[in-house]
Formats: C-alpha cells, sequence, structure tokens
C-alpha cells in the first residue's frame, strides 16, 4: 500500500505540471477552437526569461513575476498582431500559425540562451524530505503541487465569479452575440491569450527546477498536456486539470507496475480510447453547432 | 567517310578524356587548398550537452591546425549539421554531407543508434569515417568496414569492466541498471549481463527510459524498491543527473556507477551534491590528469572559451579525430582514399595529444581497447586504477 501510495504522490507532481499545461490549452481552445501548438514554446521563452532576470540576482518573485508578465504580454500580443489579422484564414490555418510561432520561439531561444542543459535555481529543494507513514514528499514536490493547485483556484475564481470571467464564458459561447450585446470580444480574446500563456509560464517555472531547463523542455510535458485536457475534456476547464492530474497518476502508476518501455505510449493509447469512447472527454460536453 | 572521322573524333575525345580523369584523381572533398570533413551531431535536443562541445572541439582544432599551415597546404573544413539525436535526421544529413556537400570523409557522427541507421549507406558509398560515436561492438562482424576506423570504447566491454570492478573493489552484489532505450543503453545493460554472470552476482533490476521522457519519478521508485546496492547508469546527461536526484530525493544512497559518457564535469553542476561519489570509467586521460591533455584544453579554450565549460568532451572531441590526423600527415601530399587507408594502417601503438596507444591494421579497425577507473570527489574526478585492456574484435 505505501509503494503505492509512493507512486500516486510522485504521479500527482507531475499530474500538477501535466494540468497545469492542460488547463492553458484547454482555456484558448474552448473561447477560440485554436489549438495552440506554441503553447509549450511560450512557456520555455517565459522560464528562460526567468533564468536571466535570477542571474542579474533579482529576487525570486520579481523574476517570476516578470517572466510571467512577459509571456502574458506575449500571447496577447500574438493574438492581436498575428492571429486576428488571420481570421479570414481557416481553423486549420491557424492552428499551422501556432506551430509557426512554436518553431519561431524555438530557433530564438537556441540563438540566444543556446542548447545547454542549464540549472533553474529554485527557493525550495528536492533534498529535504517529507515523510507520511513512509511516503516521502520532497519539499519541491509539495511546492509544485501547492501553487499548481492554487494558480488553478485563481482562475476557477476569476472566469466563474468575476464579471470579466463572465464575459470570457460569453465570447466562448458566442462571439457574435456577446459583441453585440457590448462585449469587448477582440480584448476579451487577448487576455484569454495572455492567460493561457502565463498558465504555461507557471508551469515551466514549475517544472524547469525539477526537470532542467533547455529549449525543448516543454516538449514531452505539452504533449501529456494536450493528453490530459482531451481526456478531460478540452471544452472544460475542470476536466483539463481532472484530465492532467489523472494521466500523471496513470503514467507513474503504469511505469511502476507495469512497464516503462510503454509509458509514453500509454498517454496517446488513452487519447485513442478516449476519442473513440467519449469524444468530448470525461467532464467535456458534447459539442452542438446550432445551423 | 564522314562517319568514319566523326567515330576517329568520338574516339579520340573520349581517350583525351578519360586520360585527364586518371592524370587528376579527383578525390571528393579533397581539393589542392582544402580537405571537407562532415559530421552529424545533436546540435539540439536531449543530447546537445554531447554534441555541442564535441563538434565545437572538433573545429576548434581544425582551425588550430589551419592556423599552423594545415596538413600537406590544406586547410581542413568541417560541415556541421544538427540531427537532434533522431536517427532518420542523422541518415538525412549524413547522405546530405556525402551527396550535396561532397565530403571527403564524416568524422564521428554521435549516438549509437544514429550510427547504426546510417552505417549501410556510408559502407556502400565507400566513405571514410572516422570514428563514430558507437559502441565498437556494433562493428564486430560487420564486413566491408575499410574506410571505418575508430578509437571508441565498447559499452559492452565497459559494462562487463564497471560490473567487475564493483564486484570485487566495491562490495556490489546486488546491481540496478538504469539505462536509455535504445541501442546505447542496451548495449551497456548487456554488458553488465555479462559481468553479472561472470562474477557471480545478482541484477536487481533494470529501469530503462526515452530520450524524450521529462521526469524519472516512477524509475527512481522502481530502483529504490529492487534494494539493489549499487545503481550503474547508461543515460544522457540529462537522465543521469534527474535520477541521481531523483534517488538522493528519496533517501535512497546505493553506490553509484556510470559509463564514461557522462563524465564531463559540468555533470557536477547539473546534479550537484548527488554526484560526489560516483566512479566512473575513462578510456584516456581527463583534463586535470595530463599535462598534454590540459594543452589541448587550452588551445581550445581560446579559439572556441564556451568550450571550457565542457573539458571532458571538448578534449573527446580532439581524440576522436587525431588518429585521422596523423593518418592523413603520413599519407603525403597525394591524398586518395585508399592511400590514408594504407597510411592509416601503419599506426601502431601511437600516442596522439589525447588519444593514447591507438594501433591500426591491415584487420584491425578498433584503435584503442583500454579503459581505467575514476571517481567524482568534492567536485573532480580523482584517479582509481591504471589501464584495463580488453580483447580486440575486428
Amino acid at each position: 500500500m505505501t509503494r503505492l501510495l509512493q507512486y500516486v504522490v510522485g504521479g500527482l507532481t507531475t499530474g500538477s505540471l501535466y494540468a497545469l499545461v492542460a488547463l492553458g490549452i484547454a482555456l484558448l481552445y474552448r473561447s477560440s477552437r485554436v489549438l495552440n501548438f506554441a503553447h509549450g514554446d511560450l512557456a520555455t521563452f517565459a522560464t528562460f526569461i526567468a533564468l536571466t532576470l535570477l542571474a542579474r540576482a533579482l529576487p525570486f518573485g520579481v523574476a517570476v513575476g516578470a517572466s510571467l508578465a512577459t509571456a502574458a504580454a506575449m500571447g496577447a500580443g500574438f493574438y492581436f498582431f498575428v492571429l486576428r489579422p488571420a481570421k479570414e484564414g481557416t481553423l486549420l490555418g491557424r492552428i499551422v500559425i501556432t506551430l509557426g510561432l512554436a518553431l519561431l520561439l524555438s530557433g530564438v531561444m537556441q540563438l540566444v540562451w543556446g542548447n545547454e542543459t542549464q540549472r533553474f535555481p529554485f527557493p525550495l529543494s528536492d533534498v529535504p524530505v517529507l515523510q507520511f507513514s513512509g511516503v516521502v514528499v520532497s519539499q519541491i514536490s509539495l511546492g509544485t503541487i501547492v501553487a499548481s493547485v492554487t494558480l488553478m483556484a485563481l482562475l476557477y475564481v476569476l472566469v466563474q465569479r468575476t464579471r470579466v470571467g463572465l464575459a470570457m464564458r460569453a465570447v466562448a459561447q458566442n462571439a457574435a452575440a456577446a459583441q453585440a450585446l457590448g462585449i469587448p470580444a477582440r480584448r476579451i480574446y487577448a487576455l484569454t491569450w495572455g492567460l493561457a500563456s502565463a498558465l504555461g509560464g507557471a508551469a515551466g517555472v514549475l517544472l524547469a527546477p525539477a526537470v532542467y531547463l533547455d529549449p525543448f523542455m516543454m516538449l514531452d510535458p505539452f504533449l501529456k498536456g494536450f493528453a490530459g485536457a482531451v481526456l478531460g475534456g478540452m471544452d472544460s476547464l475542470p476536466g483539463a486539470v481532472l484530465g492532467g492530474f489523472l494521466l500523471g497518476v496513470a503514467e507513474t502508476i503504469f511505469a511502476g507496475f507495469v512497464s516503462f518501455k510503454f509509458k509514453t505510449t500509454l498517454a496517446f493509447g488513452i487519447i485513442i480510447l478516449v476519442l473513440l469512447v467519449r469524444p468530448e472527454g470525461l467532464l467535456g460536453r458534447e459539442y452542438h453547432r446550432r445551423v | 567517310m564522314k562517319i568514319l572521322a566523326r567515330l576517329v573524333l568520338a574516339v579520340v575525345a573520349v581517350t583525351t578524356l578519360a586520360a585527364a580523369a586518371v592524370s587528376q584523381p579527383a578525390e571528393r572533398g579533397v581539393t589542392a587548398t582544402e580537405i571537407r570533413i562532415g559530421t552529424t551531431m545533436p546540435l539540439s535536443g536531449g543530447a546537445a550537452f554531447w554534441g555541442v562541445p564535441i563538434s565545437g572541439a572538433i573545429d576548434a582544432w581544425f582551425k588550430n591546425i589551419n592556423d599552423a599551415g594545415g596538413i600537406h597546404g590544406r586547410r581542413l573544413s568541417l560541415v556541421v549539421k544538427d540531427d537532434g539525436y533522431l536517427p532518420p535526421r542523422a541518415v538525412a544529413n549524413t547522405r546530405e554531407l556525402v551527396e550535396r556537400d561532397g565530403v571527403f570523409a564524416l568524422a564521428s557522427s554521435l549516438g549509437t543508434a544514429n550510427v547504426f541507421a546510417a552505417r549501410d549507406y556510408v559502407i556502400e558509398t565507400q566513405t571514410i569515417w572516422i570514428t563514430p560515436l558507437a559502441s565498437a561492438d556494433i562493428w564486430a562482424g560487420y564486413r566491408n568496414k575499410k574506410y571505418m576506423f575508430m578509437t571508441y570504447p565498447s559499452y559492452i566491454d565497459e559494462g562487463i569492466f564497471l560490473t567487475k570492478y564493483a564486484a570485487e573493489n566495491l562490495k556490489t552484489q546486488k546491481i540496478a541498471v538504469f539505462y536509455q532505450n535504445d541501442l546505447y543503453g542496451q548495449q551497456g545493460l548487456l554488458g553488465v549481463k555479462r559481468g553479472i554472470a561472470q562474477k557471480g552476482i545478482k541484477l536487481a533490476t533494470s529501469v530503462s527510459y526515452e530520450v524524450t521522457d521529462a521526469e524519472v519519478t516512477a524509475q527512481g521508485l522502481k530502483l529504490k524498491e529492487s534494494g539493489a546496492d549499487t545503481v550503474l547508469l547508461y543515460a544522457t546527461p540529462r537522465h543521469g543527473a534527474l535520477i541521481v536526484r531523483e534517488m538522493a530525493k528519496l533517501g535512497f544512497r546505493p553506490t553509484l556507477v556510470s559509463s564514461f559518457t557522462l563524465a564531463d564535469p559540468a555533470m557536477f553542476a547539473l546534479a550537484g551534491e548527488a554526484w560526489n561519489n560516483v566512479y566512473l570509467s575513462a578510456y584516456f586521460p581527463l583534463p586535470g590528469l595530463d599535462p598534454r591533455v590540459d594543452a589541448v584544453l587550452a588551445t581550445l579554450s581560446r579559439i572556441n572559451p564556451a568550450l571550457a565549460r565542457n573539458p571532458f568532451n571538448a578534449v573527446a572531441g580532439v581524440g576522436f579525430v587525431e588518429a585521422f590526423l596523423e593518418g592523413l600527415r603520413r599519407t603525403g601530399p597525394q591524398l586518395t582514399k585508399d592511400r590514408l587507408v594504407t597510411a592509416m594502417e601503419t599506426i601502431k601503438n601511437w600516442d596522439g595529444e589525447v588519444m593514447r596507444s591507438v594501433t591500426f591494421g591491415a584487420d584491425r579497425r578498433q584503435g584503442t581497447n583500454r579503459l581505467f577507473m575514476i571517481k567524482a570527489e568534492n567536485g573532480k574526478y580523482v584517479k582509481l586504477t591504471d589501464w584495463y585492456s580488453y580483447p580486440t574484435k575486428f
């Protein structure tokens, strides 16, 4: 039992990061139907900004705050200056644009910060560990879970309990009607892009101390986050969170008790299975387009 | 009559052209002033840690030689292509280097799986290939490797060596292996299994990871559960650092043994405290342990200061090509593939600046077969044993 619990704890730590990534992806998808392939690279970019600021001896909070703000500005800017002018393009076209942004960002990061694997300084260390009846939890794992859950809770409050959140939901449901009612849809879209990118940035900053930073750091977590979002429901924010956590735990338990070699395959196996059995995801609602 | 005249003309033309071709033995990639050499390396992705300093060092070393006048008046130029540690891209790059860039020789493509994937093509095109960075064992029994020369160890022999060393000197009884799930890790694992069989100790478990894996939480737990007293690593620097930190986090502190692939001192920066007391093998004298190797590092760092950050990998880069450079010197000004092969085969017990005791011959392509043990202590490596030789296979 202790053994299983230990795997669950490990899975929750990774799952919390998948959940953060999934949340960012779902947030954008649900409002604009665009699957943002640059989500991972934006996150890595923000993490590099934080690293650069930390190297200049800025306090951790300030550096991370500034990097998240940069990510938000980049996300919003990308919507305003690239995606919005391309609104006449097809949905697929817009998705391909995000793929272009991903390649561009990756190239810039390699040019500016190089390809070397780097250590990311973090106020919490991974060696002092807490023991709960035989189950070991490191400070950093606990910190990651707490920070991710806090961010998710804040987003929930913002979307469900504030006027901005109401506007975001309205635009997500029917942009034209929302605009007719006086909601500045474009600004809301930009805000959504900014928020999603900042969430990605937060995932990057939380992930980097655990897995080291290089321009390709988010490659695997992005795919897993995406798988988590599909599992939970691309349309549902709680679904994306649930999907991320479930995938993290399932993956770790599968690796520990069945096979390491098929750990990554599991994520994609899950996507296929979900699409076959319940295409809208665990918590997603079936998507009907009104004719 | 007209037809006959045309026929004579044609014959004359063909003969003249053929004669011209014979008098100018145009070797691909060689001109009067230049020798073009190509390599495909992971400059991005999980193994950039190896690819960037190794290719950087080869380039810097060529510059150093060019500054001194080149070899027989020819400058060395290096074409580097990024394969991201992906075998399909390595194959595409290799074809491009041979067919489009027209290189004379390939130098040290990196990755056992990548080399394995590109091997048939390189052998078929009869291209000079100097030290492909792959476990030497993939060449044992492989035919037609006339144009291939290597000064790189075998992971199987290394695995046997490390396991036997651990059993004899580190009181190892139960060994666990953390390995990359490709040919690199599998060859290492095979070596460990053979060493275990020879020593009569136990394999506690073998735990793999994929190059693309971002974290190794489950692997750490599995290793801890296995109850191993020793964990042996065949990993990328990133995954090696991740797993030793993960084990430390779980309060699991076995004896750590690693392949020489993780011998770069940059590991201390990545893994921190957890990298202390790791036992590793080495196949050339490390920087800090040998004045000639230190001189090489000083030269490299002067030309490309970034190389000082990865001293082991940088110096290794020079070690991979220096026997080839010696071969070029011995060939003389008339450079052809076959003349180079003949010259390379005269290299016997030759000491380079980095690689020592290199021997080739008519039926010998495995230039080195020696290892020794080192240990990580307080951010530095110390030498533990003298050279140990294993039998050559080809």
